[in-house]
């Protein structure tokens, strides 16, 4: 392997090289860098050109300027030795540019990424396993529509209609009955095509997911729910148990007395710890990530006690089950505590809670969960737009991978041994379908870090695509480099991850 | 032509002696009148029609047919695992209940405790991401709940009884590190290890080395009297049959159209399409002429023929051949069954497989 | 036992005479097309895809005309006008249900600010997309597939070279070469297009290169190559029509990204420039006009989902139909 890591390396920096030079022509070849002095009209007008000539080393030919470039962007790979990615036109160091722009970026990107991949696996999954069905059917069309929305055109209509249309209605949010009927019908069919089964018993899953979705809006409205929202400690409870009998299904089978088991006291440990909990994140002069984390490792180690004892036989599923079931009940307390500082946040930004524009608002002067709420609500949006065409990806490719995986004959040989369905697909089917996905997940992560360029547009977001953008349209060609250096190494650097993650996947190529 | 069953086939054990098929004692598994019907985009697909037979413990039973007869279907219909898309109906009844009315959870608890299926490429039958080890374990502790340090145990001591080397050790080893064959003997051990009392063996060395053939059959002829159970197998090979089984199905368009012991059925076949594939073997010695394959192929199983679903490619074909379908019937010998209408003409030959050289047919 | 193994041939498939071995492959060959094109037009929603396309293909063109043969719409999309209402006059609902009934009136799309009609402009910049879109489309599948096989099939030095040079252009974000190369071009949409051609090959080129290297090793590639053919005629009469499937339905799929990747590079100025045009350019032109006048920014989007959506229907169709195990499930 490290044999194997190190030949990739050698090869890419090679390839690195002349992709960089390549770039570098092009840049400097794409326009005037001094286009906009030559119609300044203030009296150090030459000052200036000169200025900028000596700073981009215009005066020599380009392959020098690339050799220059060169030897400051090394000095990068050399902890200690300064990093010398060069100057904007503006005389600001592109190194600190790309830093700032960077953590932008990955703010904006990663929950986006991350929430695309959970869901579009898993509604790629179901959408195999139910082939051909009503809801795999809606799926494909879904995922085929996206694709083929151009992101820009999407984006200003979010922002345009989405965004002006929730504001509007959080001026005074009530559900109407027009809004009851669409959303029940939605929700039955929703459901039916989830759970599906016999047609009879699928009318029975449509009719009751309606009926019990129009009584939820209605009373939500009245009880004025979306005013003050909140889940309650009550809420907390039920969900926390549901997760555990939903992980215990997924994750173990419900045959698994002792995983149940497991998991139900995890819960409803959850459910006791979480008044004081709550109470302490809640508290201003408590409240930061560090303290959530510290909360989180807790959780995380009780858990973990829990389902070593109750697990038996299935120690290891139990332990899996019982931790997943306590990191849920964790994120439905953050969830409560974020739904319950809207209303103080909503009066802060004077009812428009859905933001359309820049990474946070300017001045909010907000608590702790305040800033947190308000991040969130700015990256909504933007993570619609860019989860529109991630989602399609997974979802089409975890499904085509899971319909290939199931047709193989080891997925028959493990029904011949009678294992139960959920063994034969999650075990079977779909650790196998994790190889390739895992793949396209890390080439994914490799590209995400250019940005999302035209979302970070439309939203006026300051991350790398902008940088990208701005300074190409400039024709300031030191940013265009660097935001080149930093994406084209992340690409190598995922691609090799994507390498690594197969072998350690796939034990066929473990060995050589 | 039957040399191989008379003893000079030393590599395919001969149990036929022991035959330990008691015909007195409920059958373990009955089979009647199984029909199986995919629906496709072209129509429907008749892949299995009508097929009733019976297995008694530690019976072997072989069944042959030309590809795309409904051998796997008929079979996989047994272990429960042909596509929801499949429409089944007749009664498959092991020791007397009828697994297709049994829940699907009744349904998996036998598959693999009590019938446990051998496939017929073993470079694919395995799940490639998980050692041998865990893949038997998994099969021993689905049907028990036993720790897995036991269920190992378990698979080491199969592992050995299949005949791989240091079983210990190659229970940490994953299915790429094993050659064809001795992956065919995983497949084994994984069929055996719950003690069933049916294994299906479907074609389980055509996608070998035909020098492994022998010994993986030995094998699973060894494997069987460990744990006695029964076999149901299915191959193109007849020497293989004629060697193993102690009776034979002989399939034809989803159909069987001809039951009986071993020797009956390959010694003097009464139904032109046995005698057919008994011909269809290349004899070393015997000369050129006798190496005659049947003419023709089988019918579409979308629009099936009215009447005998042979009479098409049949040199012995006459009138109500074509208007009705023979049942399968009685015929001269004890338990023989043939479904030919002219199964007392065949009787009489003294090679039928005669019916298929072209000058001969004349005469007839 | 010498008869066992003889006898482990299927007793159904005798050994066909080996003279007979080049007609029994053409038959295969003909029957293997038949049955994609039959799969394909069984595909519901390619077959949908593809009216629906024919369709607005149809319209773009008849409309305003082409290369100087004249349309039947007589509004041009160059000449100003008088603004009339500026909203479009189109009624695609019956009486019955908002009174005014089904017309198109004189601008069915309504006009821009100048009082251009925007139905016209809307057809113009479909006809200069659809033909970005297709030119990308060939330009990257001639060079894919060129590079692939050749790479594919000689193996050695000269798949390390194109390989590499394939590496290269995929360590930079495709965003980055279409913008810089976009900005480096004169603006017109077929420069553009050979450009976008030149970068979005590597992926094809990297499926073909791994068909051949897959096929070349298989029986009939080997029996031809001991016959003595030439390394053209084995690429080109015994490989490529075997990677005809990846390489139609890759072409079709980078069709459809090649519309949207000229709509994002429109919409960030470094695509299509004036005096041509195109849907893309169409979308950003008036995205300020969307408080005022919105349906200049709701047609051309609309035209730019319909034909993206119904290309990759119909890739998905041809994908079916040329690996049809792909999506079969058995059990
Ligand atoms: N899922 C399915 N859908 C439609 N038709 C099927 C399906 N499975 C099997 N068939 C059809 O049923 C028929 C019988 O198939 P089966 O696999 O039982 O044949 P076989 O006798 O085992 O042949 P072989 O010797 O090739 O294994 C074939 O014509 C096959 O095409
Ligand atoms: S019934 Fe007739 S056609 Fe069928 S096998 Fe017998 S003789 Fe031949
Ligand atoms: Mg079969």
């Amino acid at each position: 392997m490290p044999v194997f890591v190190l030949r990739r390396l050698v090869v890419s920096v090679f390839i690195l090289l002349v992709s960089s030079f390549l770039i570098f022509f092009l840049v400097a070849n794409s326009g005037d860098p001094l286009g906009d002095l030559r119609t300044d009209t203030s009296p150090n007008r030459e000052q200036k050109i000169e200025h900028r000539i000596e700073k981009l080393h215009l005066d020599q030919p380009v392959p020098q300027r690339y050799m220059t470039w060169l030897g400051g962007v090394s000095k990068c790979a050399v902890p200690g030795l300064g990093c010398d990615l060069g100057q904007s036109v503006r005389d600001q160091d592109v190194s600190v540019l790309l830093s700032q722009a960077l953590s932008a970026t990955l703010q904006l990107v990663t929950a986006a990424i991350v929430l695309s991949i959970i869901l579009g696996v898993t509604v790629g999954v179901v959408s195999s396993l139910r082939q051909y069905s009503g809801f795999d059917y809606t799926i494909t069309f879904t995922a085929f529509l996206f694709f083929s929305l151009p992101v820009f055109w999407v984006a200003v209509l979010l922002k345009q209609y989405l965004a002006i249309e929730a504001n509007d209605w959080y001026d005074d949010p009530k559900i109407g009955l027009t809004s009851t009927v669409v959303l029940s019908l939605l929700s039955g069919l929703f459901w039916g095509a989830i759970l599906g089964g016999k047609r009879a018993r699928r009318w029975i899953v449509r009719g009751t997911a309606a009926v019990l979705t129009a009584g939820l809006l209605q009373y939500l409205s009245a009880v004025e729910w979306f005013q003050r929202p909140a889940l309650g400690p009550a809420l907390i409870a039920l969900l926390s148990f549901g997760t555990a009998v939903g992980l215990t299904a997924l994750l173990a089978g419900l045959h698994r007395r002792n995983v149940l088991y497991g998991c139900l006291t995890t819960a409803a440990v959850g459910s006791v710890v979480q008044f004081p909990a709550l109470n302490w994140i809640e508290d201003s002069t408590w409240a930061s990530w560090t303290n959530v984390g510290l909360l989180a490792l807790g959780a995380i180690a009780v858990a973990a006690v829990i389902g070593y004892f109750f697990g038996g036989l299935d120690r290891g599923p139990a332990i899996r089950a019982c931790v997943l079931t306590a990191l849920f009940t964790g994120a439905f307390m953050v969830t409560d505590i974020l739904l319950r500082t809207v209303p103080s946040y909503s009066q802060k930004v004077n009812g428009r809670i859905l933001a359309t524009t820049g990474a946070e608002t300017p001045d909010l002067n907000g608590t702790f969960w305040q800033n947190q709420l308000d991040q969130i609500t700015h990256l909504i949006l933007p993570t619609l737009a860019i989860m529109l065409i991630s989602f399609a990806t997974y979802s089409r490719y975890s499904r085509a991978t899971m319909l290939d995986v199931m047709n193989q004959d080891y997925v028959r040989t493990a029904r011949a041994k009678g294992l139960t369905e959920r063994t034969v697909v999650v075990r079977h089917a779909f650790r196998n379908a994790l190889i390739p996905l895992t793949t396209l997940a890390a080439v994914d992560l490799g590209v995400i870090v250019g940005g999302a360029v035209i979302t970070e547009k439309v939203f006026a977001r300051r991350g790398m695509g902008s940088l990208f953008v701005t300074a190409l349209d400039q024709v300031d060609p030191n940013p265009v480099m660097g935001f080149y250096i930093v994406t084209a190494v992340s690409i190598v650097v995922f691609n090799m991850l994507a390498d690594i993650a197969y072998a350690y996947l796939d034990p066929r190529i473990r060995l050589s | 032509m039957m040399t191989e069953h008379s003893g000079s086939t030393p590599q395919v054990p001969d149990n036929s002696a022991d035959n330990s098929a008691d015909s007195s004692k409920a059958p373990l598994l009955q089979v009647e009148d199984l029909t199986v019907r995919f629906p496709t985009e072209d129509g429907i697909v008749n892949a299995v029609r009508g097929v009733s037979y019976c297995l008694a413990e530690r019976e072997v039973l072989g069944i042959v047919g030309e590809s795309g007869s409904g051998k796997s279907v008929s079979s996989m219909a047994v272990m429960g695992l042909l596509p929801r898309s499949a429409l089944i109906s007749g009664r498959i009844l092991l020791e007397g209940q009828d697994i297709l009315k049994m829940s699907a959870k009744q349904q998996r608890s036998l598959r693999g405790r009590r019938v446990a299926m051998i496939f017929q490429d073993p470079m694919t039958a395995l799940n490639p991401v998980y050692t041998i080890g865990d893949q038997l374990a998994e099969a021993v502790r689905s049907h028990a709940a036993i720790p897995k340090k036991a269920a190992l145990a378990r698979a080491a001591e199969m592992l050995d009884l299949v005949g791989i080397p240091q079983p210990k050790e190659r229970l940490r080893a994953y299915p790429h590190e094993f050659s064809g064959g001795m992956r065919q003997r995983v497949m084994i051990a994984m069929a055996v290890i719950n003690n069933p009392d049916i294994i299906i063996a479907d074609e389980p060395t055509t996608a070998l080395d035909v020098t492994v053939q022998a010994q993986i059959l030995e094998t699973l002829l060894e494997v069987k009297d460990a744990v006695n159970a029964a076999i149901i197998l299915i191959t193109h090979d007849l020497g293989v049959v004629a060697g193993m089984a102690h009776r034979v199905v002989v399939m034809y368009a989803g159909r069987p159209v001809e039951i009986g012991t071993t020797d009956e059925v390959f010694g003097s076949p009464r139904m032109p399409y046995t005698a057919g594939l008994l011909g269809s073997i290349p004899d070393l010695e015997a000369t050129v002429d006798r190496l005659t394959p049947i003419p023709g192929a089988p019918p579409s199983l979308i629009n099936l023929p009215k009447g005998c679903p042979f009479s098409p490619r049949c040199p012995l074909v006459e009138a109500r051949c074509v208007d009705v379908e023979p049942d399968l019937q009685d015929t001269d010998q004890v338990s023989h069954l043939a479904a030919c209408h002219r199964w007392p003409l065949v009787s009489q030959l003294e090679d039928p497989s005669v019916i298929f050289t072209p000058t001969k047919v004349g005469s007839l | 036992m010498p008869e066992i193994e003889t006898t482990a041939a299927v007793p159904s498939a005798p050994a066909d005479p080996p003279q007979q071995v080049e007609r029994e492959f053409t038959i295969k060959a003909m029957t293997q097309r038949q049955l994609v094109f039959r799969r394909f037009f069984r595909h519901r929603g390619a077959m949908t895809a593809l009216v629906v396309l024919g369709a607005a293909v149809l319209l773009a063109f008849s409309s305003i005309g082409v290369a100087g043969i004249p349309g039947w719409w007589d509004a041009s999309y160059a000449e100003a006008g008088q603004v009339v209402s500026g909203g479009p006059t189109l009624d695609v609902l019956p009486s019955p249900i908002d009174g005014d009934g089904l017309q198109v009136g004189a601008h069915p799309f309504g006009q821009d600010d100048v009082g251009r009609d925007y139905f016209a402009l809307t057809m113009r910049g479909m006809q200069r997309s659809l033909l970005i879109a297709l030119l990308v489309g060939l330009t990257a599948t001639v060079i894919g597939v060129v590079i692939g096989s050749l790479a594919g099939f000689f193996r050695g030095k000269i798949d390390a070279i194109l390989m590499r040079v394939t590496d290269v252009i995929l360590t930079i974000p495709l965003l980055l070469t279409a913008a810089v190369v976009g900005r480096t071009s004169d603006g017109g949409a077929v420069s553009l297009a050979l450009l976008l051609g030149l970068i979005v090959w590597t992926s094809l080129a990297r499926l073909v290169r791994g068909e051949f290297l897959s096929l070349r090793e298989k029986e009939f590639v080997e029996a031809a190559r001991a016959l003595g053919a030439s390394s053209t005629r084995i690429i080109f009469r015994h490989i490529v029509p075997n990677t005809l499937g990846t390489i139609i339905v890759n072409a079709t799929l980078t069709i459809a990204s090649a519309i949207l990747l000229e709509t994002a590079l429109s919409f960030l100025g470094f695509g299509v420039q004036n005096p041509d045009t195109s849907l893309g350019k169409l979308i950003s032109d008036y995205q300020t006009a969307f408080q005022t006048r919105p349906w200049l920014f709701w047609w051309p989007g609309l035209f730019i989902v319909l034909i993206a959506l119904t290309i990759n229907f119909i890739g998905d169709g041809l994908r079916d139909a040329f690996d049809p195990k792909q999506t079969r499930v058995r059990a």
